[in-house]
């Protein structure tokens, strides 16, 4: 079923990311069979001894326990994540503290807001940037935090920012950081296998003797792509989950603020203004975040461009596009161009 | 067998849209219901002002009384309102009715200067923009209800589980929309 309105819309972006969610432990299978016919292929692990397809079969029963060794693996990794993910945050970021003391205008949005959803407010934090750009972090209830740039409070009006506070309070209320760690502990795990893979091949095959598997060829061959293909596929997987995410915290926003004009005015604003450094983790849950020129952008941006996220703001949620911002207007200057009429 | 097998995957299927379209009819009911709520605080928060303003402007236009009992007429038929259309066309009577009162006190400087009246149009005037914006996504939520509502394969059974019909939307008065179209609003700047 299409997407009519702003609910619908939501609803489709969810439905979306659970079977973009539901690909990762495939993809694990998937890579992990990749694995295992490749070490056989070089006899790092025994084969049957006769043909390609007895080989294969072989291979795939090994799946019964290498599968749940895997996602023991990830549960492990993602305990260690869970704890260790606010504390990577703060350090590299630079995000300080704000009180209500210090800002209390924007305090009371964000306040505001959570309390509109029955929330407890989140931590407020700021970094001292001029670039325009804000996330939320946190696993759990009362680690969830919200970071805005300096730059961001200072060039938005006070609607604007209450649009870039809901988008964030949104990704907060979906439990987006947790569902983006966990697809960037799957992608992971998934590059660990392959890059396990790719070592195997470089050491073996760099003519340190046979192997003593008769299919080698075959095996290392068929090994490889279905290692291959899900690499790229998990990294492609990840990133549109993300951006379905974004879809569905845009919406969020004018749902929670009842105003779409702000939300694409506050975009249009930081269209092209937005670029913060930070871990990948933290890059994903940015406000924006665009590659910076690279090949096939579209597939790998953990973010949908500007212009697809204000179409979606316009024909969903009824809002009004401004255009692109041209900055701000130079202070004293005489405008004495007339208005077009 | 198999026969058995097919009618039940096919019972299974048709008992998974109907549940599921129901289910997104109530929410999408109860998101308009609500949203319908929010304009509601900002028309309490409208008539709450009134009696203040109506106090104001009749220390200094004493000659205006036909506009000022528009407008307390217009708050009290809104107030009284029974039901969602009589409350609509009240809401809308009083908006015209505060509209025509700030244009007549364009013609009292001594009103105009007082801060309390100043302070009392500021107020009025951002919760007018707030309503526009809780009207527009009250709009929006019954579009989204009734266009869901006709789709296939909702459509087959909306009926029968008591989505008979499409919910009204919140309109801006027949009247106020005419005269807008006769005579759109003229900005004059030469005080």
């Amino acid at each position: 079923m299409g997407a009519v309105g702003l609910q619908t819309h939501i609803w489709a972006n969810n439905t979306r990311s659970i079977l973009l969610l539901a690909g990762f432990p495939v993809l694990l299978v998937f890579i992990l069979y990749g694995a295992q016919l490749v070490m056989m292929g070089f006899g790092l692990l025994p084969g049957t001894g006769r043909g390609l397809g007895d080989d294969m079969a072989l291979a795939a029963s090994w799946l019964g326990w290498t599968v749940p060794m895997a996602l023991v693996v990830a549960a492990v990794w993602f305990a260690i994540a869970y704890v260790g993910n606010q504390a990577i945050i703060d350090s590299i970021t630079g995000a300080r503290k704000v009180e209500r003391r210090t800002e209390p205008e924007l305090y009371n949005l964000l306040e505001n807001l959570a309390i509109s959803r029955g929330l407890r407010t989140p931590t407020l934090r700021m970094i001292e940037s001029d670039s325009l750009n804000a996330f939320a972090t946190g696993l759990h209830e009362g680690r969830y935090s919200v970071t805005v740039t300096r730059g961001l409070v200072n060039t938005l009006t006070r609607d604007e920012v209450e649009a870039v506070l809901a988008h964030e309070l949104t990704h907060v209320i979906n439990k987006d950081v947790r569902t983006m760690v966990i697809a960037s502990i799957f992608a992971g795990i998934i590059s660990v296998l392959a890059e396990l893979v790719f070592r195997a091949l470089v050491h073996t095959g760099g003519g340190r003797g046979r192997s003593k598997n008769s299919n080698a060829g075959p095996l290392i061959l068929i090994g490889l792509v279905f290692a291959a293909v899900g690499v790229a596929l998990a990294v492609v997987i990840r990133m549109m989950l993300s951006r379905t995410r974004e879809f569905v915290a845009d919406a969020g926003a004018v749902e929670l603020t009842k105003n779409p004009d702000a939300m694409i005015s506050a975009l249009r604003k930081i269209e092209g203004r937005s670029s913060l450094k930070g871990p990948d983790e933290v890059q994903q849950m940015f406000l924006d975040n665009q590659p910076d020129g690279r090949g096939l952008e579209g597939l790998f941006a953990t973010h949908p461009p500007i212009e697809k996220r204000i179409e979606a703001l316009v024909k969903f949620g009824g809002g009004q596009d401004p255009g692109p911002w041209v900055g701000p207007q130079p202070a004293g200057q005489d405008t004495s161009v007339p208005a077009a009429s | 067998m198999i026969t058995w097998i097919v009618i039940g995957v096919v019972v299974a299927i048709v008992l998974f849209i109907v549940v599921g379209g129901y289910n997104r009819l109530v929410a999408l009911d109860q998101r308009a219901d609500q949203s319908f709520a929010d304009i509601d605080v900002q028309l309490k928060q409208r008539q709450d002002l009134i009696p203040n303003l109506v106090e104001t402007v009749k220390g200094y236009a004493t000659h205006e009384r036909g506009t000022l009992d528009a407008v307390t007429q217009a708050r009290a038929a809104a107030a009284g309102a029974q039901n969602i259309n009589d409350r609509v066309q009240a809401e809308n009577m009083l908006t015209g009715a505060l509209g025509r009162l700030f244009a007549v006190a364009e013609a009292y400087p001594d009103l105009k200067a007082n801060t309390n009246f100043q302070q009392l149009q500021t107020e009025l005037s951002d919760i007018e923009n707030k309503l526009a914006a809780a009207r527009r996504f009250f709009n929006n939520a019954v579009s989204e209800f009734n266009a869901v509502r006709r789709q296939f394969p909702t459509v087959l059974f909306a009926g029968l589980v008591g989505f008979d019909a499409d919910k009204p939307f919140f309109d801006v008065g027949e009247a106020d929309r005419a005269a807008m179209t006769a005579a759109p609003p003229t900005v004059n700047f030469q005080a």
